[in-house]
């Protein structure tokens, strides 16, 4: 075994390495052939290859150097206008040396940036487009004001297919002598859902504990943001405890810092595994969706979650009644 | 938006000041001494503590006297040339039309530090050649910076007005709002504001606008001005009020900002809110009140603030329809904000973490601290070979070791392994 990230180890260095996207990819080689790089827009949920498909972009066109024609920018650290006043602005207006007259900015994360700053970088786009190129990565393209969209040309990422993403976590493990069984492999994809980046964490840091990756082992290492916690919390608040319930998300979220999203879909799983009259589960599932976006449009996590626990307070007691009749 | 009653009510004529009738009158026999000629002291020195009407007593005369007041705020004007600049040339001119006038310095208080070094020198040189009056206000004339300004200005010292004074000034504002309010609930807004005018019409603001009548009943809550004791009332307000205007109304008594009676409403809501679908309404309306929050974050739009205000207040009010009032139930402190103090430690070396991975794995320091960090936290538990490496890898400090493992010992055992 290797020690490094294996999600970084195993990323692909060039744009041939990248086994799919197919079509993205077909789109960037062009680019690469005819030297030349449009503003681009990267969305798609995470781990699909963004973030690769930009780098790999680079090296392509740049070759070994290319680290020194390309800034990465991540705006959930620095999301605020000022970065856009000083330096994206101070890269972009540099001209680069060599044989490509342009560099390229990757905004990784775009769609955290305050809509100040996106407007600021609107212009920044229009002034500077000779000699800086801009990529931008974000999961919601819908959280990038329209302006910026229609300078971009947009490439949606999707999840990759179930074929795929199992094909290259047993690459992995045979890489890194790891025995992973098919169960553990149906494990990994439903608590990860296809974000390949989760997957080959989850891998690794199943790895490590040194026995032959199944189900089991994956289910305990990824447990405490995963089915059963959720399941716990969802039957205490059926059950008519608000206040615990909260407690266990708030547990969730501030210790052990699972992200919203993450219990969200989890609890829209459950709830259609819940044992509750199938009228119910849609009606929820209208609720869930609504909270999701609320969530989606940028809420506070605990205080969006909570206020769904205080419906399944309000369902489990309606469902007590119903059955007392 | 209400305008507020200090300023609305502000007396406009020395008749009309809330005590200190010797006083003033001392200040304006020395500002009627400037008829006859320059005076032997060019400046006055007001002082006093907050709120008994040294500002609004030189308001009132430039109104009375009819001279034009050119008046700054110290605090404004720190620095020697600034302040040179600015009350230099107004005090030794005359008016542009003619006409007399008076400058003001105010807040002296708030020239302190090294950043004004300096500024009570050029205000002492100014007085010194001053041709109209200058008057200076301060809570503390006696402090030592102003030991040589003193001597060149008239000590006007001002007291804290009689609870009678006070309430006289109450009932003025009464007759002119449309107020009637009972003699006892004007007295004791008066008397706890022990001589402090302004924080009198203050409360008396929060107590009684919007209403008719003010009876005793309705202030005597109001105890002493206590942090604690306020939110609490703030709180019943909301959590058990009946209108929107009420619960509304209650944001503007609170000594505490949006964000975190936000957190107090929402942190004590379930309690006493039991009935499953009133909760379920009350955590809609946070719930919305925060989507709102969002936006304002996202378009830096601080105008939604009011719709902020609408759910969280008239929104978690509206809930209660089927919950029935029980006995007394105490607030809590917003378990959040406690949780929250307590591993913000723990926050900043998950983040410094993040930072570390970040310049490895293309990912944003936030996001690695969230998504990245747990999986570390496995493998440095289960597998110190792997840890050791990936340990190297990323560089981390002992420290960082010894968070992830969660152990002295095993930390110890990893960072072996490294050398």
């Amino acid at each position: 075994m290797s020690f490094e990230m294996w999600a970084e180890k195993y990323r692909p260095k060039t744009l041939d390495d990248m086994v799919n996207q197919k079509e993205i990819v077909e789109r960037l080689k062009s680019f690469v052939k005819s030297r030349n790089v449009p503003h681009c827009i990267f969305a798609g949920p995470p781990g699909t290859g963004k973030t690769t498909a930009a780098i790999c972009l680079a090296r392509d066109l740049y070759g070994g150097a290319y680290r020194e024609h390309i800034m990465e920018l991540n705006a959930s650290d620095e999301r605020g206008i000022n970065v856009v006043r000083e330096t994206v602005k101070t890269f972009a207006r540099v001209r680069s040396i060599g044989e490509i007259s342009f560099k390229i900015m990757i905004l990784d994360e775009a769609d955290n940036m305050t809509s100040d700053a996106q407007q600021a970088l609107r212009r920044t786009m229009e002034r500077y487009t000779e000699t800086c190129r801009f990529i931008l990565i974000a999961n919601y393209s819908g959280k990038i004001i329209e302006p910026i969209q229609s300078r971009c040309a947009p490439f949606r990422f999707t999840y990759l297919p179930r074929e795929e993403h199992d094909q290259h976590l047993r690459q992995i493990a045979e890489e890194e002598k790891v025995k992973l069984l098919d169960d553990g492999l149906d494990a990994i994809f439903e608590v990860c859902s296809g974000d390949l980046r989760r997957a080959i964490n989850t891998l690794q840091a199943a790895a490590s504990l040194d026995k032959p990756v199944d189900a089991k082992v994956v289910y305990s290492i990824t447990g405490r943001a995963n089915p059963a916690d959720v399941q716990k919390m969802i039957e205490i608040a059926m059950n008519g405890n608000f206040l615990e319930a909260r407690k266990q998300l708030r547990d969730m979220i501030q210790k052990y810092g699972v992200a919203g999203s993450d219990i969200i879909r989890q609890i829209h799983t459950e709830i259609f595994r819940a044992d509750m009259p199938e009228q119910w589960k849609i009606k929820l599932a209208d609720i869930i969706g609504e909270i999701d976006y609320r969530l989606v449009e940028g809420a506070d996590e605990e205080v969006q979650l909570s206020a769904l626990l205080a419906r399944l307070v309000e369902a489990g007691y309606e469902l007590r009644k119903a059955n007392m009749v | 938006m209400y305008a507020a009653w200090t300023v609305k009510h502000k007396p406009k004529s020395l008749k009309y000041v809330v005590g200190n009738k010797e006083v003033i009158q001392k200040f304006v026999d020395w500002v009627r001494s400037w008829e006859k000629g320059i005076p032997k002291k060019r400046a006055a020195f007001l002082y006093g503590p907050p709120g008994v009407g040294k500002t609004v007593t030189v308001e009132a005369l430039a109104n009375d006297f009819q001279v034009e007041l050119v008046e700054k705020n110290a605090s404004d004007y720190r620095t020697e040339s600034a302040i040179r600049r600015f009350a230099g040339l107004a005090s030794q001119y005359g008016s542009l039309f003619g006409g007399k006038r008076i400058v003001l310095l105010d807040e002296l208080d708030g020239l302190t530090g090294t950043a004004d070094k300096g500024g009570v020198k050029a205000i002492t040189e100014i007085i010194k050649s001053a041709q109209c009056p200058v008057v200076l206000i301060a809570n503390n004339a006696y402090d030592p910076r102003f030991s040589n300004l003193r001597n060149y200005c008239l000590l006007i010292e001002f007291k804290k007005p009689p609870a009678g004074e006070v309430m006289k000034h109450l009932k003025r504002i009464c007759a002119r709002e449309g107020i009637q309010a009972d003699e006892n609930a004007l007295k004791f807004i008066a008397q706890r504001s022990e001589g402090d005018v302004r924080s009198a019409v203050n409360d008396f603001q929060a107590l009684a606008q919007g209403r008719k009548r003010l009876t005793y009943e309705d202030v005597s809550w109001l105890g002493y001005r206590d942090r604690q004791e306020t939110i609490f009332t703030v709180l019943r307000m909301i959590i058990y009020g009946k209108t929107c205007v009420g619960a509304k109304r209650a944001v503007d008594m609170a000594d505490v900002d949006i964000d975190m009676l936000f957190e107090w409403i929402y942190e004590n809501v379930p309690a006493h809110l039991t009935d499953p679908h009133d909760l379920a309404r009350a955590m809609d309306a946070l719930s919305i009140a925060d989507v709102y929050r969002g936006r304002i974050r996202a378009t830096q739009d601080w105008s939604f603030t009011r719709y902020v205000i609408d759910y969280m207040t008239a929104g978690v009010a509206m809930a209660r329809q089927n919950t029935k009032t029980r006995g007394w139930i105490p607030f809590k402190f917003p378990g959040r904000i406690r949780m929250l103090s307590r591993s913000k430690a723990e926050r900043a070396m998950q983040l410094s973490i993040g930072y570390k991975i970040k310049r490895k794995c293309h990912i944003s320091a936030v996001r690695a601290s969230k998504e990245i960090l747990p999986y570390l936290r496995i493998i440095f538990k289960n597998n110190a070979n792997m840890a050791a490496g990936l340990a190297k890898w990323l560089d981390l400090d002992p420290e960082m070791i010894e968070y992830l493992v969660g152990s002295k010992k095993k930390a110890e055992a990893i960072i072996k392994l490294l050398s």
